[in-house]
């Protein structure tokens, strides 16, 4: 067997070879032969489109063209038409679903010929062509058609006003493919071009479903079109784009929702009506059994409809969406694309109602989504991430330590090192979350290496994932237990520590000071490991309430400094110098007195906290502390806080005012 | 959270529902559908798509002329689809494909199932004729590819070519791919495709009608006796069952 | 399993409630001048008329944020003074948008348990936008939802305006008290068969000057008006400190 194998193998070997010498024979009829030949091997059949494509043959097919466009000029040759409607097919064939069969057929100049066949006489070679070039223009490597030549937007005209069904759906394409900028909208809106599309909604299933395309792609984001297109017709134009969300075919169904979306998510007042919505909601969740392309893009478009909308986040979870979602993630042969989309429209389901995320535990998928960490595809890793992200938001599962566990960390720490830097960044998301844990069971991260790999990060260049990083860090002190943050600590450096509280980003800055505040919530032991070095960590926090501009930044500062009062005498001296330094190029006020007397409440209630603690009964330096903060006109300005419109401020002002005049009445 | 205080639960009484069906005789029966009117252009567009569906042109063409209705599709792409068909149905799938090709070159390139489908009825029928080496060589060739895009691909192609394993197929447990309803099967598919390329429904809407009526008669079963069509073809009215 | 017998219901008097009104509400007024004006500056007369345009939800509060201790008592009946056990309250979460905070509940000393029992509970905030003082739900009436609400002493200048819709229109932006409801969800650390139950839930009085929380449990089917006192504390440390987390 072995040798006939083989010799079928080389026979097969020869075959293209021998197709390609035939497609360059002078005789048309040797030629024709050959051309239906390779149209019949490769449509449908991706393999052989790309060994093809290897050995050169689209240029060969582009030159069949080409000539047989020069005979064809001449009257009554039939064998010319034929040549063109099968050479028209392999090219656009060629460019079906492969993006290097779209680069050879552009490389080779396909494209003017096959404009110029256009305006041939005979129905088939126009048919042909014009659904060739519209497989050119659904791939994202066609080059835009620049609506602004005049000679252009006339051309797209004049194809959106054929008879032909297959030259309306070329125009349709490149408006989909092309109509990118609020300038592209705004040139074919004024160039009547909607009202077209609407014209054509009326029209076969085939131009409809082109035509809600480009509708969408016009309307996307741009609220003067969006208003031209429901003004049309006293708003008929809307009426009939909502009729064709209930249309028999499933991707005119879609298609349409889709384009309702679009026009909601910009115009949210067309999105209004509780019936509408609803209506919305159960079409799409419907239309998730669909197979196919349909069915791949459903989830997509559900996502995008309730991103940041709880409204319609809790229509879709009473309409049984997230059920349904997580029933298709559970079957077996599921395309990546179709399972990313399940993901996110899971995750968007589960981001703000903490009903949604019960319902999501209850329906046992967990486990998948995190086995999902493990994805070929990046795009799915991330998505997994973000639909742990989104769930693990909840309070009652986290406090029950329900997310600390190897199973859920060891692939996310892995996911740290993913090549793909998108997946990092989502990966430190759901580690964020899942280090705030009230359960005792820190350590396990701990032991699994998180904190190494959250150290790494929070140093590495790329802000994002610096910021990330940091928080993570930041959520994982948080009540934690000494030796835990001891450990952090360690790995961390003191230095390292210093320098993100002074990193270029203020966001990095805020997290790292609140990261600072976390460490030292626990009272003396807490507070004696961060006073190493000369307590440069303490010096770089004051640095940066005295001096920094961004708001969050100086909050996450005082209240650092305020839980460092809470510790020794020692610790409260340090904070002393640090708020009542007059600050550098500044006036000669006190930035405690900068914050007392500023307009952010939650500023003055940090100050407050920060006297509040200063003061604190009982303290062998406490009246001295007293005395200086009268100086400094401290005391004074408390009590023109003493009718705070804060009511939280004043009344921790009444508490500190309180503490100051028991210390003096003790005193005397 | 508290103390228990004994509680003692009250067992909720499951109420029996008194169920009764209504008798409607031969007489108010046929007296209502009698009042239910249906228009003849109706009548005329049922049987259109029938026979446009089925592939019957010659019929069609003839009812086109002799009750002027209309039908919603170029009559002669009627013997492009039909010719396609037929030839899966003749086990001649390559010419099929061709066939398919010519009449829209879109349809195999954005429908991977229809074409995954077709070649494995190819492999099929290269079982059938005893071609082994040449099947092994098309499994190999073409439909492996397919199989690596597409889990469920692979399986079915994994199904398919356990036919080799067998010495006696007609006895083995995929036997049923070389049954006749295969090709039926992979040539309704082409049917549907061709069909929803052209706009059109894959569906005559004759056979639907017959099963809405078939499950509004087993609604009504429930709530009452009545005239029943139990016979299709025949459409008689049977009297209703004594309760 | 313990049995409890049922006590009259009509257990608390209008007195009683003024009372604990000064116990509680004026608690850090002393003999100082001083300290009287600044007390005297907090009146309440004023708050409900003060309507701000824009925001109506009741004040933040940095004693009742995410990290923040309580610790006090619950009264398991409501005569017997003398039984009691300790509790310890954690804030774990809050996101006032949605009126929602949770957190722990430790019960100390409580009668044939073991250990501490540890539950989690999820509190709604009566903030007249996502809650009003009707609870709507756990077997709780309105009537029930008056009385309970009726022994803080701080909800009587409510009382008119909650009795037509809840309290709907009410603006609590600037009133000193944050009216909550506490429902325990699970428990932390022992199993269903601990001998507790918490088919019930708190209905809960904060204070926002000092900090402290009284509450009174309510299940049709456990003893009735338990009730809870709770003050913020500091755990032992020389003032208060503050931590935080971001779920992102």
């Amino acid at each position: 067997m072995p040798s006939t194998a083989a010799a079928a193998a080389a026979a097969a070997a020869n075959q293209p070879d021998e197709l390609i010498r035939r497609l360059r024979s002078g005789d048309g009829a040797v030629k024709l032969k050959a051309l239906r030949e390779l149209k019949n091997q490769i449509i449908g059949n991706r393999t052989k489109k790309l060994s093809y494509i290897k050995l050169g043959t689209v240029a060969d097919v582009v030159g069949v063209l080409a000539s047989s466009v020069s005979i064809d000029s001449d009257p009554g040759s039939g064998s010319g038409s034929s040549l063109i409607v099968e050479s028209a097919a392999i090219i656009g064939s060629f460019a079906c679903g492969v993006d290097a069969g779209v680069k050879a057929v552009l490389e080779a100049g396909a494209f003017p010929h096959l404009f110029r066949i256009l305006s041939n006489p005979n129905e088939k070679v126009v048919d042909t062509t014009a659904r060739s070039l519209r497989m050119i223009f659904q791939s994202r490597l066609a080059p835009k058609y620049d609506f602004s030549k005049n000679e252009n937007a006339d051309c797209l005209i004049s194809l959106l006003n054929s008879d032909n069904e297959n030259v309306t759906g070329l125009g349709a394409s490149i408006i989909t493919h092309s109509c990118k900028t609020i300038a592209d909208q705004k040139i074919l809106s004024s160039a009547g071009v909607l009202r077209r599309l609407i014209t054509l909604l009326n029209g076969s299933l085939y131009q409809r479903e082109a035509s809600l395309e480009a509708l969408t792609a016009m309307l996307s984001s741009n609220s003067a079109v969006i208003s031209n297109f429901v003004d049309l017709d006293n708003g008929r134009a809307l009426s009939s784009l909502i009729n064709l969300m209930e249309d028999k075919s499933p991707r005119t169904r879609l298609l349409a929702s889709t384009c309702l979306i679009v026009i909601g998510r910009t115009c949210s007042s067309y999105l209004q009506d509780i019936e509408l919505k609803n209506k919305l909601i159960l079409i799409l969740v419907e239309l998730l059994e669909e197979p196919d392309r349909v069915g791949d893009e459903v989830p997509f478009a559900l996502a995008k409809l309730i991103v940041d909308r709880e409204d319609l986040q809790r229509l879709a979870f009473e309409a049984n969406a997230l059920d349904k979602l997580c029933n298709f993630l559970q079957r077996e042969t599921l395309q990546p694309k179709r399972f990313e989309g399940l993901l996110l429209a899971i995750a968007e389901l589960c981001s703000r109602l903490e009903s949604c995320r019960s319902k999501f535990f209850s329906l046992k998928v967990l486990n998948l989504v995190t086995n999902s960490l493990k994805h070929d595809a990046a795009d799915v890793r991330t998505v997994a991430c973000i639909c742990l992200r989104n769930v693990t938001r909840s309070v009652k599962k986290l406090s029950a330590g329900y997310f600390m566990n190897e199973m859920v960390v060891d692939p996310l720490i892995q996911l740290l090192h993913d090549s793909s830097n998108s997946v990092q960044v989502a990966a430190l998301s759901v580690i964020s979350n899942i280090v705030v844990d009230f359960a005792n069971r820190k350590s396990i991260f701990l032991r699994c290496g998180g904190i190494k790999e959250l150290v790494r990060l929070s140093q590495s260049m790329d802000p994002t994932l610096r910021l990330n990083a940091v928080l993570a860090l930041k959520n994982f002190v948080f009540l934690a237990d000494n030796s835990s943050k001891e450990c952090v600590l360690a790995e961390l450096t003191v230095s390292t520590l210093v320098s993100l509280i002074c990193d270029p980003e203020p966001k990095v800055q805020e997290q790292a000071l609140a990261f600072v505040r976390n460490i030292l919530e626990s009272g003396i032991d807490s507070i004696k490991p961060v006073f190493t070095e000369d307590g440069i960590i303490i010096n770089a926090v004051g640095r940066q309430v005295r001096n920094a501009l961004d708001l969050n930044v100086c909050l996450e500062g005082i209240y650092a400094l305020g839980n460092v009062a809470t510790g020794n005498e020692l610790h409260k001296e340090a904070v002393m110098h640090q708020i009542l330094e007059p600050q550098v190029n500044g006036p000669s006020q006190s930035v405690l007195m900068k914050f007392l007397q500023g307009n952010n409440s939650q500023l003055r209630v940090g100050a407050i906290w920060c006297i509040i603690n200063l003061t604190y009964p009982d303290g062998p330096g406490t009246s001295s502390r007293i005395a200086r903060l009268r100086d400094g006109g401290v005391i004074c300005q408390l009590k023109k806080l003493a009718d705070d419109p804060c009511l939280d401020a004043k009344f921790r002002v009444k508490t500190a005012l309180v503490q100051c005049v028991n210390n003096n009445s003790c005193a005397k | 959270m508290s103390l228990f205080w004994i509680v003692l639960g009250q067992p909720g009484g499951l109420e029996e529902m008194a169920t009764s069906k209504k008798l409607i005789t031969r007489e108010e029966w046929e007296k209502k559908l009698s009042d239910v009117k249906i228009r003849k252009e109706d009548m005329n567009k049922l049987v259109m798509d029938f026979l446009v569906m089925e592939g019957y042109v010659e019929a069609a063409e003839k009812f086109r002329v002799e009750s002027g209705t209309e039908p919603d599709i170029d009559l002669a792409t009627i013997t492009d689809r039909m010719a396609a068909k037929k030839a899966v149905q003749c086990g001649n799938v390559e010419d099929a494909i061709e066939k398919v090709n010519d009449f829209n070159p879109e349809i195999l390139d954005t429908n991977p199932q229809l074409f995954f489908h077709l070649q494995q009825q190819r492999l099929i029928e290269l079982i059938r004729d005893g071609k082994v080496e040449e099947a092994l060589e098309f499994a190999q060739e073409e439909l492996a590819p397919r199989g690596e895009e597409n889990q469920s691909f692979l399986e079915e192609l994994e199904r398919t070519v356990a036919l080799l394993a067998f010495e006696d197929v007609s006895n083995c447990p995929v036997g049923d791919l070389l049954d006749m309803s295969q090709r039926l099967k992979t040539a309704s598919e082409v049917d549907a495709a061709i069909l929803a390329s052209q706009s059109h429904e894959k569906d005559p809407k004759l056979p639907s009608l017959l099963k809405m009526l078939i499950w509004a008669q087993s609604q009504l079963d429930e709530k009452a006796a009545y005239p029943r069509i139990n016979n299709l073809s025949t459409a008689t009215l049977e009297d209703p069952r004594d309760l | 399993m313990p049995v409890r017998i049922a006590e009259s219901s009509s257990c608390s008097t209008p007195s009683q409630g003024i009372l604990k009104f000064e116990i509680l509400g004026w608690h850090l007024v002393s003999e100082s001048s001083e300290m009287e004006l600044i007390a005297r500056n907090l009146s309440i007369s004023d708050s409900l008329t003060c309507a701000n345009s824009g925001d109506t939800l009741p004040p933040a509060c940095t004693l009742l944020s995410i990290g923040q201790a309580f610790s006090g008592s619950q009264n398991v009946s409501s005569l017997q003074k003398d039984e009691a056990w300790k509790v310890n309250v954690r804030i774990q979460g809050c996101d006032l948008d949605h009126g929602y905070l949770c957190g722990t509940m430790e019960a100390l000393n409580v009668p044939f348990a073991d250990t501490p029992v540890v539950t989690f509970w999820e509190g709604e905030i009566v903030d007249t936008k996502n809650y009003t003082f009707f609870t709507g739900k756990w077997e709780a009436t309105i009537e029930d939802d008056i009385r309970h609400w009726s022994k803080f002493p701080s909800f009587s200048p409510l009382l008119n305006e909650v009795k037509d819709n809840g309290g709907r229109s009410l603006n609590l932006s600037n009133y000193p008290y944050i009216f909550m409801r506490w429902k325990e969800q699970y428990f932390v650390n022992v199993g269903v068969d601990c001998g507790l139950t918490i088919a019930g839930f708190y209905y809960v009085c904060f204070s926002v000057s000092d900090g402290s929380i009284d509450g009174f449990y309510y299940d049709p089917n456990s003893s009735p008006f338990q009730k809870l006192e709770l003050k913020s504390t500091n755990e032992g440390k020389s003032g208060f400190s503050f931590s935080s987390y971001q779920l992102q």
